[in-house]
Parts: structure tokens; C-alpha cells; sequence
């Protein structure tokens, strides 16, 4: 029925993430203020919105749902209910339900049906008996917007009506009425009564002071002749009368069924269609008893077809987990959308920056037609123009991919929240820097790694409540999470002021998986790295938070991916803080421009610690490690970068060429390059996408001159060289 | 000269449809978020044949904007069509009492829509 608006259900979708963000988030700051009205209101409003629009589009399982929400929302904000713990609990649940609800609308399959009976029946009851009188309310009122069915007789009608005196004031016209009643058939005999008409001197000319009265012969029922008066029957003095009722024409079907459908839709609700079941109690057709003795006996179809032996019971278990799995993979598949929101805002700044382009292009091919040399300044000038242009322009495109970072912290209240309450601790989370601005891509990838982080502070970090007191801290544990710019990166740290990470723990399991030999002497720096090691847990017991030792080198893996990197700093006793340093964006990155020979290559500018020329007694050749050199006493693989793409060489000779330090993940390796020619941005073309992966390079971009230059790749080097093994690209 | 018509809600979706609805049906479509958004809008003098609003929006809600309106000499007589749900009994008469001409309840398709609409819109 509202096939027109299915081109609006993507934004709607949208937009119920949003509601849903600001219900949940509102829920969750009520619990700290249950007397914030505003908060209340602006929850409420979301609620409404969703319950609204969802109903456009027939989503009635997410109306009928946020419906109850919203009546418990009311009360509360109508202060005839108090927030307790209990009701924030169960509208947060009610949150999570609603959230499965739509994304089943979006995917189009079919919802826990449990769970949404479940937690109506619990609203309700939280709601009170108050429902259930105004659920009568909301049914004597809404006769007048059903539509009416067509009825086969004529009839007349005689109609007398007194308007309102405000009638004018707000904005109804009598004439409209007269119009759309004649639209209904013949009216005739329309008279005037101007009793009321006071003198001229005594006249409000905005009121209405007149009455009429008329007579419609018309093929529609009295319904349709009433609805004509819907915004005005309630305060007039309307006396509609049925002269004659011609004879019924015969109604295709019988009367038992034109009866029943009339019942059907007087007993339903526009959008909130009942189950045929109460329809059929509520119109006396059968007993509640009859019914719910109907509803025992009705089986699922895997039951029937075990009783019938058709199938085993193990075959029905294995296709249900089937069906379970494939749902999920639909459901998983299509919730994750690839739209961005950008402000306008941004957009017309883009318009206007384009614009400007396009007159500098325009200026610059109407110098180029008739170039002479003397015209050189005003060419440098307009190419300076171009550049600025091109740059600007550059930037702000980066712009609308980037998204406040808030939109990835948002989920951590609720998952604090319900940390906190399972593992028996009592945890604030704060949140800062959530303004920052990244990557969606990058923002869309860092939620589970940090969920993880949080996950693990919360469990492993935090000490429980009666620890804390004995070691004279707070009850409450802290945890932080803030984001802020760094050069041209972002640094997002999880923070906590737990027990820290601890040495000796870490140390002995460590030899115990084999990672290190027993008597290994590490720094510390060497230490707390090795928790990313695969299968490394140092939890006593495996909860169902986190310990089970997967997830923290996915973390690191996972930012690693992104071109980031993870750091620790931790006091024993005091806390620990992660740190995630990640790009800004993955399309662009900062390089270093370097000369081997006639080629040139990449090098990001993150991995260069340093660019030394050696002497020639630092360096070493060690059989087995190939080529080393000392820095400041510390040895380094050193790679001959010649050697491992095979090139023409300008320089063999060490001590005549430029040695690079780079470091990624904390080693270190010393490649040797011809010359270094500077510095710029370089947009990431893939090379795998366009030819196939090479070793110890990362990808390719398109230089000034318009030659490829290769971006390297450290950590693929850095690999090589653990090998020695050059590679032949 | 076709018909102008003001249409404010805060969600984007709700609006869009109806704009869109409106647009269609030859209208020409002032949005605007919420009530104070409208009666910025409108604070210019600009006339519109009619006024379609939601009623629970921050900043001013419906039933503000609707009288806001009705004391601008300009939308003394305008038809005020408000938005509403179904179990919104007292918001009706809150509207009514406020001055909104009708309101077309929720969920409703296009049809219904520009048919309340034509009911009250002066010719």
C-alpha cells in the first residue's frame, strides 16, 4: 500500500540507527540522572520517530514494539513513573530488541518472535493498568480515518450543521465541505440560517456565525458522508439523518463474510493488524478458552513431519541450525551498508572549490592560446592558483569520508555497562576526544579491536571492588578512552587504573608456551609485547569476557592492517594504557621519495627513524645474518635495496650512499638507497588489485613526471631480511 | 502558479516523503526541521497555501509552531494539516485547540495524504 515511499526505507533505516544510537545512549546517561527531563524528551522523541515512520512503511512489528516503548516513555516523562533500574534495564533491552527488530525489517526475515512477546508483556506490565484505558481511547476515536467501504444503495440524507464559531481561525472553509459533499453525489435544498448573524457593528468578521442546513442524495454510506466532517464534527452541531434506504443490491459472497470483513475492519487498527485469533474473540466468533485450545494444538511443521516419520529429529536439528546460520549470514550481509551521510554543508563548499577550479582551468587554457614569454608570471601564477585549488580540493574530499570518532565509542557505554554488572565490578568508562575526526573506513575497522582493548581492561585490568579497597583505591575502577591528533596520525589510548600488567605472570608463560628461552633476560619494552603473541593468556580462569587468549594479537593484527601500530605503557600496581596510533586516512600517505639507480620508491614517512651516511668501519658481514651495521652500538640487518629488486646501482659503496633506519613493530633494519629527493603525499594505488602481490612492496603510486614510483612495504622488508634472502621482483 | 507548501519535521525520512509526495503533486516545498527552523522560514513573509508539521519535534514542537503561525497575520487562515499517530489523543486536541485545521494520522500512503490535503486546501 505505501509501494511510493519504498524509495525512502534506506534513509529510514538510517535513520533508526541514529534514534536507536540516541535511545540507547539516552537510556544509559538516565541511569546516572533519572530526573533529567530533557533526556526523558529527547529519548521520547526518537521512540516517536521510529514508531512514526517505521509504520509508513509497514514495519509493524517495529511500530507495534516501539509503541509500548514509547507508552512506558511517556509515563515516565510525564513523572507518573519513577526510573528505576529495573525500567532503564528493560528498556535497554527493549532497545536491543527493537534493534533486532528493524534489522529483520531491513533483511526481511523473520525475528525471535519470543523475545518481542516477551518484553511487550513486560512493558506493559511496567506500564501499568493506565494501557489498557487508553488503548480503549485510541479505538473509539479512529472510526473517522478508516476508509469506508463502498456500499451499493443510495441513500439520502439530510443534513444540519451549526459550525463552530472559530471555524475561519483555523483555516477551514465551509465552501470546502459543500464542495467535496456534492463530490459525493446530488446536494440540493441548501439553506442558510443567518439568525445568528448579529448586527454589522457587533460583527467579528473571523467568525463564523452561520448555519445550513441540506439535502444529499449520494451512493455512499453514512461513513464516507461523515468523514467529509472529520475535522469538524467533534465541535459542531451536525445532525446527519438517512431519509430512505433503497433496496440492498445482493453483495457477492453472502452476508456472513461482507459481515465479517466489516468486523475485521472495525475491530483493527490502521497498522496495527491483530492476529486472526483475537479478532475472532473480540468480534464473540469463538471463546478465549476455544481459542487458546485451538493455539495448544497447533505444531511446528519439523514436528509434524517426525510424527509422520518422514524425517529424523537429528535431520529437522541440523536443517534448523541451517536455517539459523544462513539467517545470520543474511542478516550480517545486509545490515552493513556502504552509504556515508555528508553534511551539505561540506558538499556546497565542495561545489564552490570545484568552481573555482573550473575558472582557473578556463583562465589557463585562454592563456595557453596565446602564449608568449613575456606572459611567464601570470602562468606561474595561475599554475600557484591551480595548485591551491587542486589541493583544497583534495582535502576536503578527504573530508567527507571523515567521520567523528564518537560514532565508534558510542557502543561502549552499554558494553561497560554490562561488563561491569557481570563481572561484578563497579566501572566508569570516560570518553574524550570523541570530536576527532577519521577515516569511516578506519572507524568502521577499529570498533572490535578497541571493544577488545575495553573488554580486556575491564576483565584483566580492573581488579574486583574488595581488591581495590585493600590496595587503598578507589571502589570504582576507571576506564578512559580518548582520542586525539598526533602529527598526521590519531591516537586513540584505552586507559585503566587497574593492577597493571604483571611482569613475572607474563614472564613464566611466556617460557611455558616456548615463546622465550627460560633464562632470557628482556626489557621491559621486550616484555609487554609478547601478550600479542598468538594463544597468550595470563588470566587464571577463562570467563565469559575475555581470557580464552584470542583476541589481542588480532587486535594487533588488526591495527597493524589499518597501517597503525599498538603500544603499551603499564605500572604495576597503577594501570595500564594502550595506545593505537593509526593513518588518518588509508588512501593517502605522508612518503619519503628516494632514488635507486633511475628508479624511485616510496618509502612512508612513519617507518624512517632516521637517514645516516656510514663510516666504513661500522659496517660487519656475519655468516648466517648477511650484512649488519652498527648505530650507536646497536647492530642492523642492512639491505642493499639494489639487491632486492635487482637494479643498476649508482652506488655500491656503503659509505657513498644514503642508509635509511626504519622501524616497524619495533625492529629495526637499515636500507641503502642512492639518494634521497624529498618529501611529498602519495595516493595508494593497489598493486595487487591491478597485477599480483610483490614482496617489499606495499603498492604503487603515480609521481609528479607521470612514472609509477613503488611505495615499500617495511614489514615485508623487514621479513626479507630476517631470511636474507633477496628477492627478485 | 502552483501552490507552496511548508512541511516540518525533524526526521529527514518523514519529511522527505511527504515533501516528495507534495513535490509530485505540483507543489512547491519549503522544509523545515523543527518549529523554530519553520518560523525562521517563514519569518520573511513568505505565504504558503498550507502547512504540514509533525508534532513532537525538539527546539518548538507542533503544537508551538501552530500557534507561533496562527498570530502571523499571514497564516491567520492557512490550512494547518499536523502529522499525528494514531494514539496520540490529547496532542489532537492540544492541536485543535491550538489551531490546526486537520491532521492526517500515521501510517498513511501518498493517496490518503494529498486527499486530506485537497479537503482542506482553498481553491
Amino acid at each position: 500500500m505505501n509501494n511510493d515511499f519504498g524509495q525512502f526505507q534506506e534513509a529510514f533505516f538510517e535513520e533508526a540507527g541514529d534514534h536507536l544510537a540516541i535511545v540507547e545512549e539516552g537510556l544509559l546517561a538516565l541511569e546516572q540522572h533519572p530526573e533529567d527531563l530533557d533526556l526523558l524528551n529527547k529519548i521520547f522523541r526518537s521512540a516517536h520517530s521510529i514508531k512514526g515512520t517505521s509504520g509508513m512503511f509497514g514495519f509493524n512489528a517495529v511500530a507495534q514494539f516501539t509503541h509500548k516503548m514509547e507508552t512506558l516513555l511517556d509515563l515516565l516523562r510525564n513523572g507518573q513513573k519513577v526510573v528505576t533500574p529495573a525500567i532503564a534495564d528493560l528498556l535497554l533491552k527493549s532497545t536491543d530488541c527493537l534493534k533486532t527488530l528493524i534489522d529483520a525489517a531491513k533483511a526481511g526475515s523473520p525475528v525471535d518472535d519470543e523475545t518481542v512477546q516477551r518484553l511487550t508483556g513486560e512493558l506493559a506490565a511496567a506500564s501499568d493498568t493506565k494501557v489498557k484505558v487508553e488503548a480503549k481511547v485510541e479505538k473509539g476515536n479512529h472510526s473517522s480515518s478508516s476508509t469506508a467501504l463502498a456500499s451499493t444503495s443510495a441513500s439520502t440524507f439530510h443534513i444540519a450543521w451549526t459550525p463552530p464559531e472559530w471555524l475561519f481561525q483555523r483555516g477551514l472553509d465551509p465552501l470546502q465541505i459543500f464542495k467535496e459533499l456534492a463530490n459525493l453525489g446530488t446536494l440540493s435544498q441548501v439553506t442558510v440560517d443567518t439568525s445568528k448573524l448579529p448586527e454589522l457593528a457587533a460583527m467579528d468578521p473571523e467568525k463564523c456565525y452561520l448555519a445550513w442546513t441540506m439535502k444529499l442524495d449520494t451512493l455512499k454510506d453514512r461513513q464516507v458522508v461523515d468523514a467529509v466532517f472529520e475535522f469538524v464534527r467533534e465541535d459542531s452541531v451536525l445532525v446527519i439523518e438517512q431519509v430512505k434506504v433503497e433496496a440492498k443490491a445482493k453483495v457477492e459472497g453472502g452476508p456472513s463474510e461482507s459481515s465479517l470483513i466489516s468486523a475485521l475492519t472495525s475491530a483493527c487498527e490502521p497498522g496495527e493488524p491483530k492476529p486472526l485469533g483475537e479478532i475472532l474473540v473480540e468480534t464473540g466468533v469463538v471463546t478465549r478458552e476455544t481459542l487458546d485450545h485451538a493455539l495448544a494444538q497447533q505444531k511446528r511443521v519439523g514436528q509434524i513431519l517426525v510424527e509422520q516419520h518422514a524425517v529424523t529429529p537429528q535431520q529437522i536439528e541440523q536443517a534448523l541450525q541451517k536455517q539459523k546460520q544462513q539467517e545470520s549470514a543474511a542478516q550480517s550481509k545486509k545490515t552493513d551498508t556502504a552509504s556515508i551521510r555528508v553534511d551539505t554543508d561540506k558538499i556546497d563548499k565542495l561545489i564552490n572549490l570545484v568552481g573555482e577550479l573550473v575558472i582557473t582551468q578556463s583562465m589557463l587554457s585562454d592563456l595557453g592560446s596565446r602564449f608568449e614569454m613575456s606572459q611567464i608570471s601570470v602562468l606561474l601564477e595561475r599554475m600557484a592558483q591551480l595548485e591551491r585549488n587542486t589541493r583544497e580540493i583534495q582535502e576536503r574530499v578527504m573530508g567527507i569520508r571523515m567521520l567523528p570518532i564518537g560514532t565508534a565509542f558510542s557502543r561502549f557505554p552499554r558494553l561497560v555497562r554490562d561488563l561491569s554488572a557481570k563481572a561484578g565490578k563497579k566501572i566508569q568508562l570516560v570518553l574524550s576526544g570523541e570530536e576527532t575526526e577519521l577515516d569511516k573506513t578506519v572507524i568502521e575497522s577499529i570498533g572490535d579491536p578497541l571493544t577488545h582493548l575495553v573488554r580486556n581492561s575491564a576483565d584483566h585490568g580492573l581488579e574486583p571492588p574488595e581488591e581495590r579497597l585493600d590496595n587503598n583505591k578507589p571502589e570504582l575502577g576507571t576506564i578512559r578512552l580518548n582520542a586525539f591528533h598526533e602529527g598526521g596520525n590519531i591516537c586513540i589510548t584505552v586507559e585503566d587504573d587497574g593492577r597493571g600488567l604483571n611482569r613475572d605472570k607474563i614472564l613464566a608463560k611466556a617460557v611455558k608456551q616456548g615463546l622465550i628461552a627460560e633464562n632470557e633476560k628482556l626489557s621491559d619494552d621486550q616484555i609487554w609485547p609478547l601478550i600479542f603473541k598468538p594463544g597468550f593468556s595470563t588470566a587464571e580462569k577463562v570467563t565469559d569476557v575475555s581470557g580464552r587468549g584470542v583476541g589481542m594479537d588480532v587486535v594487533k593484527r588488526n591495527i597493524e592492517g589499518l597501517g597503525g601500530t599498538v603500544s603499551i605503557k603499564t605500572a604495576l600496581g597503577k594501570g595500564t594504557v594502550f595506545t593505537l596510533k593509526l593513518p588518518l586516512t588509508l588512501a593517502i600517505i605522508e612518503g619519503m621519495t628516494v632514488r635507486v639507480g633511475k628508479d624511485t620508491y616510496i618509502v612512508p614517512l612513519l617507518s624512517i627513524l632516521e637517514s645516516i651516511q656510514p663510516k666504513a668501519d661500522v659496517m660487519k658481514t656475519v655468516v648466517g645474518k648477511g650484512e649488519l651495521i652498527n648505530v650507536r652500538s646497536i647492530y642492523l640487518p642492512m639491505m642493499r635495496l639494489y639487491d632486492v629488486f635487482c637494479l643498476q646501482p649508482e652506488y655500491t659503496d656503503p659509505t657513498k650512499a644514503i642508509l635509511l633506519i626504519l622501524e616497524t613493530e619495533g625492529e629495526r633494519v637499515a636500507v641503502m638507497v642512492d639518494e634521497i629527493l624529498g618529501q611529498q603525499q602519495v595516493v595508494i594505488k593497489s598493486l595487487e588489485q591491478n597485477f599480483r602481490k610483490v614482496a617489499g612492496v606495499a603498492g604503487a603510486t603515480i609521481l609528479g613526471d607521470g612514472t609509477v614510483g613503488f611505495i615499500l612495504d617495511v614489514r615485508g622488508l623487514l621479513e626479507m631480511s630476517r631470511q636474507s634472502m633477496p628477492v627478485a621482483a | 502558479m502552483s501552490k507552496t507548501a511548508l512541511v516540518v519535521d525533524d526526521s529527514p525520512t518523514m519529511r522527505q516523503m511527504v515533501a516528495f509526495t507534495l513535490t509530485n503533486a505540483g507543489f512547491k516545498v519549503v522544509e523545515a526541521e523543527d518549529g523554530k527552523d519553520a518560523v525562521n522560514k517563514v519569518a520573511a513573509g513568505q505565504k504558503m497555501d498550507i502547512v504540514v508539521t509533525d508534532l513532537n519535534m525538539p527546539e518548538m514542537d507542533g503544537i508551538s509552531l501552530i500557534k507561533e503561525l496562527r498570530k502571523m497575520a499571514a497564516f491567520k487562515f492557512t490550512p494547518i494539516l499536523m502529522l499525528t499517530t494514531e494514539s496520540a489523543v490529547d496532542k489532537k486536541q492540544a492541536g485543535k485547540d491550538a489551531g490546526a485545521t486537520g491532521w492526517i494520522v500515521k501510517p498513511f500512503n501518498p493517496e490518503v495524504m494529498l486527499k486530506i490535503i485537497a479537503k482542506v486546501l482553498p481553491a
